[in-house]
């Protein structure tokens, strides 16, 4: 028992160490693929691979730790605020549509269509998002 | 004899009709449109406004994320 907390502990504090430098990575490659147009922000308040992009096995992993580490931000605030997982999700897409999709940057709008911030045109809020 | 409607040589001829008719292509055809997924979210709009400062707590304290 007190051996499990133990290995628990030094696991957790091995990942809080062994994060940062990780993550770091992570925004390098995740941000050229943003800007690539491969990968972008969904309405659903995760990321997504635009339609034929060419994605490597690498790129398709560090999005997939992105959104569950993401899943695991909203759940856990969710529950602190007693709404639905979606929800508090949508609401960190509207924060990010209003602010964080840089131009030349794809989106998936809330009806699943993939679409371009140009310099020209604004991204398209979503409907549920507060005016 | 009259020959039963069960007897073998009907039986075989509904085996080799059924194999037959396995045996007809299918052919596939990709749709001419894209397909759009809808993204499906149930969301309660003033649930969303009463998440804003959450929402803009988690950008802010989880950069590597967002």
């Amino acid at each position: 028992m007190t051996r499990k907390l133990v290995v628990s502990v030094a696991l957790l504090a091995a990942m809080a160490f062994a994060a940062p430098a990780w993550s770091q990575q992570t925004d390098a490659a995740v941000a050229q693929a943003r800007a690539a147009g491969a990968v972008g922000e969904q309405a659903d308040g995760f990321l997504g691979f635009t339609p034929n992009a060419q994605v490597s096995a690498d790129l398709r992993g560090r999005v997939d730790q992105i959104n569950i580490r993401r899943r695991a931000l909203y759940t856990q605030r969710a529950t602190e605020r007693n709404v639905s997982v979606n929800e508090m999700a949508a609401a960190v897409a509207c924060e990010i549509f209003a602010g964080r999709v840089a131009i030349g940057e794809r989106y998936r709008d809330e009806g699943g269509a993939w679409r371009q911030r140009t310099a020209a045109q604004a991204v398209a809020m979503p409907s549920f998002c507060p005016q | 004899m009259r020959a039963h409607l069960l007897s073998r040589p009907f039986i075989l001829g509904i085996g080799a009709a059924i194999l037959a008719a396995g045996c007809i292509p299918v052919q596939i055809q990709a749709p001419d449109e894209p397909i759009e997924i809808n993204l499906n979210i149930n969301i309660r709009q003033e649930v969303i406004v009463r998440l804003e400062r959450d929402a803009q707590e988690l950008l802010q304290e989880n950069s590597d994320l967002f």
